[in-house]
């Protein structure tokens, strides 16, 4: 099949927004739960239509503007979202009403963006792009079944663009109901973040892409066997050998219960290559590998890195496995 | 496109329980909308078309254990999921290599609901359940069948289950499965019933798709699941069937969060691009299994595509929501399933409740009439957002 490329990338995060500071002079938090950095929404919305928005909207337009304009695409050929809890704010909002006031007196407005696919809806609307539009919502690998779904229908010919965004907000009741599951503000691990990455994908080659997308992989992790036969399926298909992954990107936070999914294929496959991690920077979050891979393609584009591996594998045994390679 | 077998399929809804009840519902006319009897709610004003199994009789049915505490989602779709497999005839450890995509929203709200005024004080285990996000739901109702090659969950409202049935057509396409099992699953909640209530949209009367008095939706619940497999699969497996998924398309409205453009434009396109894909003429269509929701907004502009893409001479046309309510993320799939029961048996699905026509608006079929053979089935799902997914399902020639 024809090269499919990260040509643009774009982030809002607990570091600076809009901008790739994170490199060079990044935000170091101690907090276990931390609100992205808004930018200000107004230079790309006007504020009369950002007041009826959701702070997980008004990110979402904002990063995918920006590399609307970045591209000079303006209806990109699909729009494709993964988001694990979408308006989480507006879901929380619209079940207090429920708690307090019972059956009456609810806001439609709540309900409007409560459903999981109001980003993507709200990015066609606002750019007028009638094109392919879908929402992925399936915890710790929406995103990537967003990028797969977009890889897919490159490799079919069905479209030669894709406007691809992994989207999650967090509130203090939910982070505090998600504590007690184990999954983030635990001692030792890294922040509780948010997330808004928007990315185009695109077959046109050129020098100003970020790095080629050769291959994506979203399977259930059953074992380390499994992992290891996925990856040498997704090696095969991308054209490059093991031996050519000299870099690993994964997704350890501090959470042993995390950092434990990666440790047995970093020892046994990759023991000899450099790891890089990002949610030290980033914050935990269930898109949070949206923004590992909008890391790992400016990171690849930087320093020059032939092929990279970007891992993120969740406790719900579901695991993905993208290859970068520089172009 | 090359054409995808259909080699098992399962459905819930408020018309039957399986398949075979589901049949008789259809070609009856029978309608599934009531008074709340399973949801807990003070809108006892407003009809719904509920699953007419409770909590415990499923649990019963399917033989699980009583004390876990399973939503009412899940337990809705693996009995969906259940009917789907054993017509396929994949058990156990034959599901190793099969992918499962399901579509759904609200996922497992109805507990989140029963849980979030406790919240924080809840336990670890309570917590796991309420954070009720969609991936949680389509583990819950793949659980116990099987380890999947791998699970997805597809999320865009009320056209949900119709893109999971896309996702997985894909994947076929690709190279990147050989079976996939689509599909989409809803259950009741009063986060939604009060939602779709504070827009104003639902009929405090059964649903009247297509008639000029009509007043809104009723809400429904149920699950459907399609397995989908490639003709090389269905054949080495000896599955193969003559009913086939042939065509898709998926476009976008982009006109309004809940509301649909005047002319339908989403729906149009849709509509096109699954003809397109399938290599057929709107001519080759013989009956179309419209979203028709009942709101006045939706039935006219989706009136106004399906004359944009077939002229004045359309196909028969019925919103079989008249019958099940909306089933909201899993309409698409469970009207796929009536799609394909219409193909087996050669009869057009009823529009009930219609008694005035609209205003240069759809005539639906109200009862039955003669028609020739049935070789073509559009059906349409469309979601808020203006997420407008189309899908054409055929009969091949023995």
């Amino acid at each position: 099949m024809e090269k499919v490329y990260i040509q643009a990338a774009e982030q809002i995060s607990i570091q600076n927004p809009l901008s790739e500071e994170w490199m060079d002079n990044p935000i170091v938090y101690h907090e276990p739960f931390v609100k992205a950095v808004n930018p200000a929404f107004r230079e790309y919305i006007s504020p009369n239509e950002a007041r009826r928005m959701g702070n997980l909207m008004k990110r979402a337009l904002v990063t995918s503007l920006k590399v609307l304009k970045e591209t000079g695409i303006d209806h990109p050929d699909a729009i494709i979202t993964g988001t694990s809890i979408g308006s989480l704010d507006y879901t929380e909002k619209l079940l207090d009403t429920l708690v307090e006031n019972g059956e009456e007196s609810l806001s439609p407005i709540y309900f409007m963006q409560s459903t999981h696919n109001t980003v993507s809806s709200a990015i066609s609307i606002y750019t007028a792009t009638h094109s392919y539009n879908t929402t992925y919502s399936h915890g710790g690998v929406s995103f990537e079944l967003a990028l797969k779904d977009a890889w897919m229908q490159l490799y079919l010919g069905q479209i030669s663009n894709a406007l691809v965004g992994g989207h999650d907000e967090m509130v203090e009741s939910y982070f505090e109901l998600l504590k007690k599951t184990g999954y983030v503000g635990v001692e030792g691990m890294v922040p509780c973040g948010e997330c808004a990455m928007s990315m185009m994908l695109n077959k046109q080659a050129s020098s100003e892409n970020l790095c080629e997308l050769a291959g994506v992989s979203v399977f259930r992790t059953k074992s380390l066997a499994n992992i290891r036969k996925q990856l040498a399926l997704l090696a095969e298909k991308a054209g490059i050998n093991l031996e050519e992954i000299q870099t690993v990107m994964t997704g350890v936070n501090g959470n042993p219960l995390n950092d434990s999914l990666y440790q047995p294929l970093l020892d046994e496959l990759f023991s000899n290559a450099k790891h890089l991690s990002y949610k030290q920077l980033f914050g935990e979050n269930y898109t949070a590998s949206a923004l590992g891979l909008y890391a790992a393609a400016h990171l690849v584009k930087k320093q020059g890195i032939p092929v990279m591996l970007f891992v993120n594998c969740t406790t719900n045994r579901d695991c993905s496995l993208i290859i970068l390679k520089g172009i | 496109m090359e054409p995808i077998y259909i080699t098992g399929a399962g459905v819930v809804s408020a018309i039957g329980i399986g398949k075979e009840e589901t049949l008789a519902s259809l070609q009856s006319g029978r309608s599934g909308i009531s008074a709340i009897k399973y949801l807990s709610s003070s809108h006892q004003d407003l009809p719904v078309g509920e699953v007419q199994l409770s909590h415990e009789e499923i649990i019963e049915r399917l033989g699980l254990d009583a004390t876990k505490p399973y939503t009412r989602a899940a337990l809705i779709g693996k009995l969906a999921l259940k009917e789907a497999l054993t017509d396929a005839q994949l058990y156990g450890k034959s599901l190793d290599e099969v992918h499962f995509i399901s579509g759904t929203t609200v996922g497992g709200m109805d507990r989140r609901e029963l849980i979030h005024a406790q919240e924080p004080g809840c336990d670890r285990d309570i917590a796991e359940i309420a954070t009720h996000n969609c991936a949680t739901c389509t583990e819950m109702i793949a659980e116990g069948f099987g380890d999947f090659a791998s699970m997805s969950t597809v999320s865009t409202a009320c056209s949900s289950a119709t893109n999971a049935i896309i996702t997985g057509a894909n994947m076929l396409r690709c190279g990147l499965a050989e079976i996939v099992v689509v599909g989409g699953i809803d259950c009741l909640t009063l986060f939604h019933l009060n939602g779709f209530n504070s827009l104003m949209i639902l009929d405090h009367q059964p649903c009247r798709p297509f008639d000029q008095n009509r007043a809104g939706l009723n809400l429904g619940e149920g699950a459907a699941f399609l397995v989908l497999e490639t003709a090389a699969s269905a054949q080495k497996r000896g599955t193969k069937t003559n009913l086939v998924l042939s065509g898709y398309g998926n476009k976008c409205d982009a006109f309004h969060q809940t509301a649909s453009s005047p002319n339908g434009e989403g729906a149009f396109l849709a509509m096109r691009e699954a003809l397109d894909s399938a290599g057929l003429k709107p001519s080759d269509i013989q009956y179309i299994n419209a979203h028709g929701t009942g709101t006045p907004n939706n039935d006219e502009s989706e009136g106004k595509a399906i004359e944009r893409v077939f002229g004045e001479n359309y196909p028969p046309v019925s919103s079989t929501k008249s019958l099940t309510g909306h089933t909201t993320s899993a309409s698409g799939s469970i009207e796929a399933v009536f799609c394909l029961l219409a193909l087996e048996h050669q009869f057009l699905p009823l529009n009930v409740n219609w008694e005035v026509p609209m205003e240069q608006g759809i005539i639906p079929v109200v009862k039955p009439v003669p028609h020739p053979e049935i070789k073509n089935i559009l059906s349409n799902a469309f979601g808020f957002g203006g997420n407008c997914s189309s899908l054409v399902f055929s009969k091949m020639d023995d």
